[in-house]
């Protein structure tokens, strides 16, 4: 049983007069587990896919499940709430909220979904350690290295513990030493707690890391490889 | 962290655009609580000058003798005095006799407002009588004494002490005379009234419309204006069906000053609602550029499962912790320039002659403020409200983000 899938999805964006097709009849089955990067050049259309999946967007045709959920038909509030208990999400530039703290941001999440205070002061001290983040807590994202800030938007995509985390070049503002380091706790992550990540990234050190290697060009599959790492 | 925490913390982002709109909310509130109380003050002086010389705050008349001022519609006192007088929150009841005559010295004549009054009462309650000395004023209710305005004085070639006639027509048409002799001068400032003022003792004065118990007015002076219904309902039932009798509030009796005092306050409103229109404008520019700045962050807060009611949410609490903060800020302003206006005031003596003339009565020209709590608090929470609702567009613009348009936004 797939966790994703997505079935002759398209996604046609009007530009003026003119249509472009964004992403054209695509299938892709991602099963729970899959440490997996959709790869490709700029406007293959790997964050149209992500965002698609992620709940962000809607396709022109074709069907998207996750989970199991077909949220075609949700209205606003119902895709909102699928997105806070089932997707996780890590951005390019962590996109941190600027006047909360570490903490703050990281039980974000957790907030929305009405969890205690305690109990997510408790979840979020486990989870900065194991991110090897503990002592940043009270920091705001200001005062944090963009790879803490990636580590802490990492603590917010697993805290509610989603179904599937989506990441959008996660690394693209790192050097490739903190990347790595990065790229290693998500794949610990991903074998021992069983999170599914699904990137989307050109950069090879991202597909070096990955499972599971989707590649697209101009919104069509162009090759779905497995490899070793 | 819930969203008041996380609303005012998002207000103190752009520290110093909060700053410059909370001053302007709380200026404006400020202006517009000081110069309100300003205006009730110097209204509620105009008011009190004008009951006490006036009609007093309830006044009795027959018929309609508040807008017609026909002599005929005189009416016996018959006790009505002292029963008004009884009444709990009456200051004072002052019987008074209109009679519109031809006043004649050996030289001149002149058509004067023959005022007949209690002296004694009056005495301690009307401002034209306060300012003279007590050897000048009259004695008795039935003497031959007359205070006399000033430039009728002039007009008739008088002097303290003079005799002159006044003649005026009596109940059956036929015209009466009475002698009187001036004792004291009144100097009201108000030209009518110095011009033509003859007043004398009640009692005399009625003897020329008929018994001398006859009146036209029973001023009634009350301890405070704010008993002015209770007490109209106390006094209809004391008057009953009696002669057609019913007590009328002074804005109906002395209509001339209250629509001086309505139009002067329209004015004011006018420059009241270019300060609303401040607040509502500030509110918006400061909830408007902050959503506009935080686009790209809404949008990273909806993907991570905010729904668009919780981003309304957000930003409505900010304009409300915006409209706290000023409301508060603002009202500490009013008072403090209230307290100010009310004990330093403003004084136009400078720019004025020292007695001026609104609406039919003498105007103070020390302005002074007077307190309008009731008003203070309704304006406090007008800002608040409008800061609220100034907050709607801003915080509907942030619902309708589409979350994936927004992380494209730098």
């Amino acid at each position: 049983m797939s966790l994703i899938a997505l079935r002759n999805m398209t996604k046609i964006y009007p530009s003026g007069n003119q249509h472009i097709t964004a992403v054209d009849e695509l299938n892709l089955f991602i099963k729970a587990g899959e440490f997996a990067v959709l790869a490709g050049p700029s406007g293959s259309g790997k964050t149209t896919v992500l965002n698609i999946i992620g709940a962000l967007d809607r396709p022109t045709e074709g069907a998207v499940a996750v989970d199991q959920c077909d949220y075609s038909e949700m209205s606003k509030k119902e895709l909102a709430d699928f997105r806070l208990r089932r997707i996780g999400f890590i951005f390019q530039s962590y996109n941190l909220i600027p006047v909360l703290t570490a903490a703050e941001n990281a039980e974000f999440t957790l907030m929305l979904q009405g969890v205690p205070a305690e109990e997510r002061r408790k979840r979020i001290e486990a989870i900065f350690a194991e991110l090897g983040i503990d002592g940043l807590e009270n920091r705001r994202p200001g005062d944090l290295s963009g790879g803490q800030q990636q580590r802490v938007a990492i603590a917010r995509a697993i805290a509610p513990e989603p179904a599937v985390i989506l990441a959008d070049e996660p690394t693209a503002n790192l050097d490739s030493h903190t990347a790595e380091d990065l790229l290693d706790l998500m794949r610990k992550l991903n074998r021992e707690k069983g999170v599914t990540f699904l990137f989307s990234s050109h950069d090879q050190l991202v597909i070096s890391h990955a499972q599971r290697v989707v590649h697209l060009r101009d919104g069509r599959l162009e090759s779905d490889t497995r490899q070793d790492a | 962290m819930e969203t008041i925490t996380l609303a005012w913390r998002n207000i103190w982002r752009s520290r110093r655009r909060t700053i410059i709109t909370l001053i302007a909310i709380s200026f404006s509130l400020m202006l517009v609580q000081g110069f309100h109380n300003l205006a009730f003050g110097v209204y509620a002086q105009m008011i009190d000058s004008g009951v006490r010389s006036g009609s007093g705050h309830i006044a009795v008349y027959r018929g309609d003798y508040a807008t017609s001022r026909d002599d005929r519609l005189s009416w016996e006192l018959a006790g009505l005095k002292e029963k008004v007088t009884t009444l709990d929150g009456v200051r004072a009841a002052l019987p008074r006799v209109y009679l519109l005559g031809l006043a004649q010295s050996s030289r001149e004549s002149r058509g004067i407002l023959l005022t007949g009054i209690d002296p004694v009462a009056e005495n301690d309650i009307n401002p034209l009588l306060k300012k003279i000395d007590a050897p000048e004023l009259i004695r008795s209710l039935n003497g031959r004494d007359a205070l006399v305005g000033n430039r009728l004085l002039t007009e008739l070639k008088l002097k303290i002490g003079n005799k002159f006639v006044v003649t005026a027509q009596g109940p059956g048409k036929e015209l009466v005379s009475e002698l009187f002799r001036i004792r004291g001068v009144v100097k009201s400032g108000i030209r009518e009234v110095d011009n033509s003022l003859v007043m004398v003792g009640r009692e005399r004065a009625a003897r020329l419309i008929g018994g001398p118990d006859s009146v036209h007015e029973l001023a009634v002076i009350l301890e405070h204006p704010d008993l002015e219904d209770k007490l109209t309902g106390e006094i209809t039932s004391l008057l009953g069906n009696r002669e057609n009798l019913s007590a009328v509030s002074w804005e109906v009796a002395m209509a001339n000053l209250a629509n001086a005092i309505k139009l002067d306050y329209a004015s004011q409103k006018f420059i009241f609602l270019i300060i609303v229109l401040i607040v509502t404008i500030g509110v918006v520019n400061t909830l408007l550029m902050s959503v506009m700045e935080r686009i790209r962050e809404f949008g990273v807060i909806l993907a991570v499962g905010a729904t668009p009611g919780r981003l309304r949410r957000m930003v409505i609490t900010e304009a409300f912790l915006i409209g706290v903060i000023s409301m508060l800020l603002g009202n500490l302003l009013g008072i403090l320039l209230t307290w100010y206006l009310a004990d330093v005031g403003i004084d136009l003596r400078r720019f004025v002659p020292e007695t001026m003339e609104f609406g039919g009565v003498v105007f103070d020209p020390v302005m002074r403020a007077a307190w309008d709590f009731s008003y203070m608090i309704k304006m406090s929470l007008y800002v608040l409200v409008l800061s609220v609702i100034a907050s709607l567009y801003p915080a509907a613009k942030a619902a309708r983000i589409l979350p994936a348009e927004a992380m494209r936004h730098f």
